[in-house]
């Protein structure tokens, strides 16, 4: 049931009814059941999973938390194997088993398993494992009722696909649970229609142009084909994701749950560095706190500076999929951070102002719209020959039409503005001729631009 | 991304309205700003104005799409070179032609092996005492005819007659189901009344295809799209082709000069199924030949005779009472006929509406004279000297069937 169907509109439709509908005591139930019942309309067979999980995060945390300081370590290393456990057999075996049976001279298939990638397993894995580490390190308490712990786990608007969500910023919200007012269910609702326009009338349009490139990159293009297709891919993950997030985030408001923004501009970046600090801020910021720091961080030197980096990366890489591509992926973005540091030396970052600033944002992007050659395409191979024709001789046919373009400019002038005066925060909070006008613009935008009959799936859904 | 301290930039100054972290361990602090949206209610909505901006929206975005796609503002810019655009170009000729033509108007329907040409047809006037006007457009049905007429003819008494040509007067199934196929649609999208939705909708198969039927008919942008995109790539292209259309396009197509190639040589041997074609044949030739004159046999199960009898029984009710009559033609089938013995044909609604008062049918065979190759210019469409053969053919059946005029 992707966000971006009428099923899923009916769904959250009845779901918000029977929400506010019922006593405020039954409330987290409903939203319970409405989230068991959105991860069962996938896959039933994984209800049982996601119930498992739930209840060895809930008893390590209550027992992590009643042990003596002796006893806790184990105790966590018990509750994150057991998520490693889970999502390394569901994503990484078959990976695994591949380049062992390589390795042994074999078939690839040799020793693989026909699984099934579990809706949301790397996100719910890596907020099962904040939380945990959170308890361990005694700067969250142990959730009591298990109601609460696994509605946290599953709540369906964030549950496929983010944003990771911390137990502090989601327990906040549920006790005590406070009915968003006016304003806050207006901000929701327009950053629903927001994020569905921009997945319907942006990614998916760019979609397009990048589904017909690498439907056949063999048949060659040259620079100009690859460039345009890579660029469109850049804008439609962009649109998809932070569309997607936009829903969730809208929706979550609706219920009363206030969620972290995930997503800033990160095409206004001027240096790799900050376009971590922009682009998933849920994951890069999951990532320095349970990753990046734990193993040092910047503060053992030089080195280990690069080689945390680098490692940080990586996992990051090999967190979005089972495959050497996503690995090379994040081993690139590992190498630009750790070349950026070594330029900066010991200076603290800074956001470049002035004549440079334009300038350092373009090659920023089409650093990041490189490194996603990988991120894209179905195999090494094919990201050889992508990155081949992107710097080849021959010039090809450029495929975003004009429209396509006049659309990319739209979204980078408002991101400009967004940029300057917080304009989507002004709007939500402007008066009510501006929010109708606003929310008038994005139906029309829907009608005239958004992919209706194809059916394409959010690029974030598969991770 | 991975920096620990406080960082001297927008960012930061951002993230300082949200909540810091303090966090611990390995005994080492480090100061974290967590991006967090904040939850704060703006003062200047209330629940009451919530709810009107909403309805607001949605009643100016209702507004926006009958003033832009109702109205018939945008169709009158569609490109002229799509479907739209030719079933408006053809719509706005015929209506503009209307009354220069008197009362003995016939209007022909069809999609583009209807091949007469109407100016060779009105050079017989004199003789028949009929004009002959063609509203067909290529690639249109007993849909589309429907929706054509109903707004070139509102009172059903415009023309004298209205001939429609079919391929067959029996039905044949040959896999193609336009009952699963949207495409049409953009043709006659602009005609599409918000009464229609519903029927419209459910004359489709299946609940997905219903509801796209249903959002393109109630939300005409949606259908619109692709020809709005390419207005967006090349305004002035698109405005120079909307007033060449409106200018030159009605004389240019009564002054059409049919194609003077021909499959003359062409033989098929139904047995081994298999073509020969003449030398310099074209693709073009070729595939309509393999595609649509030697399509497999499809299973029969009654689509075709379904939707004959759903979109003509519409066109009846439109002229039920009406002295217009309404006449079938049996197109020529091809350059070379299909063996008989291939489809086991279980219905001829064509032949049941034969008992309407008003409907006629044209001799079965009166255009068999044409199935040559040398009158085809491909696999389907009748050339320039078929087209010449054709109309003098149907003026003398339109005239047998409909008496002297009057």
């Amino acid at each position: 049931m992707p966000f971006n169907t009428v099923q899923f509109f009916v769904f959250l439709a009845v779901a918000l009814v029977l929400f506010y509908v019922s006593p405020q005591a039954v409330r987290k139930y409903v939203l319970l059941a409405a989230s068991y019942f959105f991860y069962a309309f996938w896959n039933p067979r994984f209800v049982p999973l996601l119930l498992t999980l739930s209840a060895i995060d809930y008893c390590a945390a209550l027992w992590m938390e009643r042990a003596p300081a002796a006893r806790r370590k184990p105790l966590l290393i018990l509750g994150l194997a057991a998520n490693l456990a889970f999502l390394g057999f569901f994503k990484y075996f078959n990976f695994l088993s591949g380049n062992m049976a390589l390795l042994m001279g074999r078939l690839p298939e040799s020793f693989a398993f026909d699984i099934v990638l579990p809706l949301g397993i790397s996100f719910h894995t890596l907020q099962s494992i904040s939380y945990l580490v959170d308890v361990y390190r005694g700067e969250q308490a142990a959730i009591r009722n298990p109601i609460d712990y696994a509605l946290f786990i599953s709540f369906f608007p964030q549950l496929v696909a983010g944003p990771i969500v911390r137990a502090r910023v989601f327990f906040r919200d549920l006790e005590p649970w406070r009915a968003p007012d006016a304003g806050q269910a207006a901000e929701g609702l327009f950053l629903l229609v927001l994020g569905l326009v921009k997945k319907m009338a942006f990614a998916d349009q760019f979609a397009q142009v990048v589904d017909s490139y690498f439907k056949n990159v063999s048949s060659g293009g040259g620079a100009l084909t690859a460039w345009s297709a890579m660029i469109a891919f850049s804008l439609q993950i962009y649109f998809d994701f932070s569309g997607y997030t936009d829903m969730a985030i809208g929706m979550a408001k609706l219920f009363g749950f206030h969620f972290p923004v995930n997503f800033r501009r990160p095409y206004l970046s001027s240096s790799v560095t900050e376009f971590w600090r922009r682009w998933h801020i849920s994951l890069s910021t999951w990532l320095r706190d349970y990753l990046y720091i734990p193993m040092g961080g910047n503060r053992e030197g030089r080195w280990k500076t690069y080689r945390n980096l680098m490692a940080t990366m990586l996992l990051g890489g090999l967190w979005h999929g089972a495959s050497w591509n996503f690995v090379m992926w994040g081993g690139l973005h590992g190498v630009m951070l750790s070349v950026e540091r070594l330029i900066r030396g010991n200076r603290r970052y800074e956001e470049v102002r002035g004549w440079r600033y334009w300038p350092q944002v373009a090659l920023t992007f089409a650093l990041v719209t490189m490194t996603r050659v990988f991120f894209r395409a179905a195999n090494f191979t094919e990201s050889v020959q992508v990155l081949g024709q992107m710097f080849g001789g021959v010039a090809g046919r450029w495929l975003l039409e004009p429209w396509h373009l006049y659309l990319a400019a739209v979204s980078f002038a408002v991101a400009v503005v967004e940029e300057r005066y917080q304009a989507t925060d002004k709007l939500m909070r402007a008066p009510a001729w501006a929010y109708a006008t606003a929310l008038f613009a994005m139906l029309v935008c829907l009608e005239l631009f958004g992919v209706v009959d194809a059916s394409i799936p959010f690029v974030y859904f598969q991770f | 991304m991975l920096e620990c301290g406080v960082r001297p930039n927008r960012i930061a100054l951002e993230n300082a309205q949200a909540s810091t972290l303090r966090l611990r361990h390995l005994g080492v602090r480090y100061n974290i700003s967590l991006a967090e949206v904040s939850t704060a209610a703006p003062p200047s909505l209330d629940r009451r104005r919530i709810v009107c901006a909403c309805l607001a929206a949605v009643a100016a975005f209702l507004a926006f799409d009958a003033l832009i796609f109702r109205s018939g503002l945008y169709a009158g810019i569609t490109e002229p070179n799509s479907t739209a655009g030719a079933f408006e170009l053809t719509y706005r000729r015929e209506l503009q032609k209307q009354s220069e033509l008197g009362g003995n108007v016939v209007v022909t329907l069809g999609d583009s092996r209807f091949g007469y040409l109407p100016r060779q047809a009105n050079e017989l006037t004199a003789e028949s005492g009929y004009v002959f006007r063609h509203a067909g457009v290529a690639g249109g049905d007993a849909r589309t005819w429907y929706y054509m007429l109903r707004d070139l003819d509102p009172t059903a008494r415009r023309y004298r007659a209205v001939v429609f040509g079919v391929n067959d007067f029996d039905d044949e199934d040959t896999g193609y189901q336009p009952d699963t196929d949207l495409g049409p649609m953009h043709s006659f999208i602009g005609h599409l009344r918000l009464s229609d939705v519903l029927e419209f909708a459910r004359s489709f198969r299946g609940a997905a295809l219903q509801w796209s039927a249903f959002r393109g008919s109630v939300l005409k942008g949606f259908v619109y799209q692709s020809d709005f995109h390419a207005l967006l790539s090349n305004p002035l292209k698109r405005a120079d082709d909307v007033r060449m259309g409106r200018e030159d396009w009605p004389q240019w197509t009564y002054d059409y000069e049919e194609d003077p190639r021909s499959l003359a040589g062409l033989s098929i041997d139904w047995k081994l199924w298999r073509a020969a074609f003449p030398p310099g044949a074209d693709d073009v030739q070729r595939e309509t030949v393999r595609d649509i004159l030697m399509r497999p046999v499809a299973r029969q199960e009654g689509v075709v005779a379904e939707f004959r009898r759903r979109w003509y029984g519409k066109i009846f009710e439109h002229y039920r009472g009406s002295p217009t009559r309404i006449i079938f033609v049996r197109l020529a089938r091809g350059p070379v006929l299909r063996p008989q013995n291939l489809v086991v044909k279980r219905s001829s609604s064509v032949r049941e509406f034969a008992a309407l008062p008003n409907v006629a049918l044209a001799q079965e065979h009166f255009l068999d004279v044409l199935e040559r190759p040398d009158y085809f210019k491909d696999g389907t469409h009748v050339n320039r000297e078929g087209a010449a053969q054709f109309a003098p053919l149907l003026v003398r059946e339109v005239r047998r069937i409909l008496g002297p005029a009057q």
